[in-house]
């Protein structure tokens, strides 16, 4: 499903990506952690577009979309996006930001966008009785569901999660965790950066470790937590000053 | 091309008017800002009656078109207390009294952007309210509005032009002149153009190097 | 008595020609500052420079000087617009350049991550801007723009200098005439206040009509 090459990123001296390559398969939920600074957000909006990688591929289903003739927008279409700040529309309601993609970069008639819209927003488990309620309006945890209702209604093929809890109550968070618990078990193939150690045990199929723009580790939880290589993960873990790994 | 020498030959006359120009947009400001800053204050620390009569005159000095007020000024209400003021000096007083109006909007919101603390700071070492006033709250309330008056010297340059309705001797005035006599329009016309684009820059400038000079370092807003 | 029925007779045909010239001016000033404010931020170097000469040079001039250009110049290399309409004209390339600032300064203030995230559900540019930039742009620089329409408002009375014959013009010409200058020019004033009371008003209903409420 997924496939990147050998990426390069980096901001004047900065090195934000140093040759990353991995891959997804259709179904598979990998979720990314390691360090602040490690490249995972940079990675992650390449993977998009949003951001022109130096070095490297990128290919989804087959296709490489770091080509300079691919349509940006169009891939981007089939790339869900979840950002640490929501980035709701603030000027469009809960149900007016998961129908605009629709409406007006799809352009599906009103009628059906309404009804995809309600079907996402059933799935996020978001009330009927907020759909009319602008973001300022709304907790944080039902912000980020709604933006994660954003993303699917336009069908994406993958779904990347950028830190989707950090900006949460610890409370609030896991509503969201939740949410994208159910969405991986139904077979969306997703790639999550994440500091949640425990969800991300629970919920990958391969945890990979980034530090200063490279990959460095990867494994899957079982191994994680029976191999010997255990030490080096918690090791990493603990020089990167992420807690809650369970010892 | 002999027009264009006979219009050459005009313009040492036209940039003349930059003087009376200057004299109107000196004189407005200064004006202004004797009127702005006690009308800032009473708004500030004032109390009901004058804050009443601050309104008043904010209200009509603000929503009347600066043409009616001069008309008004000099064929009206100069006369009728029996002020007989040529034109320049009625428009410099009408300027000015415009100008404070706005002026008193630049430092009002410039006083009431410095926290309380600082009134309570300087009142807490012993300073009485006018001590704190005058070393405390206005020195930094003038660094704050030094922008905000910048932009009102570039809107009184342009206003001074309308004096043109007065037969002020300014820049427009004198380009209206030029234009009879020589019959040209558009060239003499641009000229007045270009030339208060660079009077606008050339005292933005200096407002710009002095707002540096006295800049408080690390405030928001300043 | 004859004086006052003449006089408010004749202002209020001018009145009727001062409408006219800011109910034209105004819609047509405030797209023009839009469209420049637009083109100063996401034009490539050629439109955003285009769009800063025009604005720079718009509001560098008084305005008289433009209207002069615009009804004397102009005629002089043989158009000939009329005195309505230059005045018009005259209005909205001035209150055009300076909405366009505002317009520009509360695109710049938007948040990247609005942008971001209409990137991220595959809107094109243009998208983008029309459908989340600019309904939130407009929203932070309607006071501004009420502002510059208030403004507007009274700088209408110059268009007396181009020979329209709005309310100033006809207040001038009855003052040479009776020389009642104070009863004159302070109806003339009154009108003006209200004038402006009634755009802020009609603003500020707007603005309170399309509110993202918080």
């Amino acid at each position: 499903m997924l496939k990147v090459e050998d990426l390069y990123k980096s901001y004047g001296n900065v090195n934000a990506l140093n040759g990353v390559t991995f891959s997804l398969g259709k179904g598979e939920t990998k979720v990314i952690v390691g360090p602040s600074g490690a490249g995972k957000s940079t990675l992650l909006k390449c993977i998009n577009l949003l951001i022109k990688p130096d070095r490297g591929r990128i290919f989804l289903e087959g296709e490489e979309i770091t080509n300079p003739s691919t349509n940006e927008n169009k891939v981007r279409q089939k790339i869900g996006f979840v950002f640490q700040e929501f980035n709701l529309f603030n000027h469009l309601t809960v149900l007016g930001n998961v129908m605009i993609g629709l409406t007006k970069v799809k352009r599906i008639p009103k009628e059906e966008a309404l009804e995809k819209a309600r079907e996402v927003l059933n799935m996020v488990h978001i009330r009927e009785d907020l759909w009319n309620r602008y973001p300022s309006q709304i907790s944080g945890g039902e912000k980020q569901r709604v933006a994660i209702a954003r993303a699917l209604a336009m069908e994406p093929v993958l779904m990347l999660y950028d830190e989707p809890t950090s900006a949460l109550d610890p409370q609030l968070a896991d509503e969201v965790l939740q949410v994208i618990k159910e969405l991986s078990s139904m077979g969306m193939t997703s790639l999550i950066v994440t500091h949640e150690m425990n969800f991300a045990l629970e919920v990958a199929d391969e945890i990979l470790f980034m530090s200063d723009g490279r990959i460095v580790h990867t494994g899957s939880p079982t191994e994680l937590l029976s191999s010997p290589k255990h030490d080096l993960a918690v090791r990493f873990l603990r020089l990167g000053g992420i807690n809650g790994f369970l010892d | 091309m002999t027009s264009y020498s006979f219009f050459f030959s005009y313009i040492p006359f036209i940039v003349e008017g930059a003087l009376w120009t200057i004299c109107l947009v000196g004189g407005g400001l200064g004006l202004g800002f004797l009127i702005g800053v006690p009308a800032a204050l009473s708004q500030v620390y004032g109390g009901r009656k004058l804050k009443c009569m601050v309104e008043f005159y904010l209200r009509f000095f603000r929503e009347v078109p600066l043409l009616v007020q001069l008309f008004l000024f000099y064929w009206g209400l100069f006369p009728s207390i029996g002020l007989k003021l040529d034109p320049l000096r009625t428009s410099i007083l009408v300027l000015g009294l415009r100008s404070g109006a706005y002026q008193s909007q630049i430092f009002r919101s410039a006083i009431e952007s410095i926290e309380k603390g600082q009134l309570l700071a300087a009142m807490s070492i012993g300073m009485s309210r006018s001590q704190a006033l005058l070393y405390v709250i206005l020195p930094q309330a003038f660094r704050i509005s030094i922008p905000g008056w910048a932009n009102e010297y570039a809107v009184i340059l342009k206003d001074s032009a309308i004096c043109f309705s007065l037969g002020v001797m300014e820049i427009l005035t004198r380009t209206r002149y030029v234009t009879i006599a020589t019959g040209m329009a558009l060239l003499p016309y641009l000229f007045a153009g270009i030339l208060f684009i660079l009077l606008t820059n050339f005292g933005t400038g200096i407002l710009n190097m002095i707002y540096k000079k006295f800049r408080i370092p690390g405030l928001i807003g300043v | 008595m004859d004086f006052w029925t003449e006089f408010l007779g004749s202002l209020l045909s001018g009145l009727l020609t001062t409408l006219q010239m800011i109910l034209i001016a105004a819609p047509a000033g405030i797209l023009m500052g839009l469209l420049l404010g637009t083109m100063r931020v996401y034009g490539g170097r050629v439109l955003s420079s285009l769009a800063l000469s025009i604005t720079a040079v718009f509001r560098g001039f008084p305005l008289l000087v433009t209207l002069f250009i615009l009804f004397f110049g102009l005629s002089e290399i043989k158009i000939y617009l009329p005195p309505f309409w230059a005045a018009v004209i005259g209005f909205v390339l001035c209150s055009g350049a300076y909405i366009s600032e505002y317009v520009r300064g509360s695109i710049l203030s938007i948040e990247e991550g609005q942008s971001l995230a209409a990137r991220s559900i595959g809107m094109t540019k243009l998208q983008e801007i029309l459908y989340i930039i600019l309904p939130q742009a407009i929203r932070r620089a309607l006071p501004s723009i009420s502002n510059e329409i208030a403004y507007m408002i009274q700088y209408s009375s110059l268009a007396f200098a181009v020979g329209v014959q709005e309310i100033f013009s006809i207040s001038k010409t009855f003052n040479s005439i009776y020389f009642k200058s104070i009863e004159i020019f302070s109806v003339l004033a009154v009108i003006y206040i209200i004038l402006g009371e009634i755009s802020t008003y009609i603003f500020r209903f707007v603005e309170k009509r399309i509110r993202i409420p918080s």
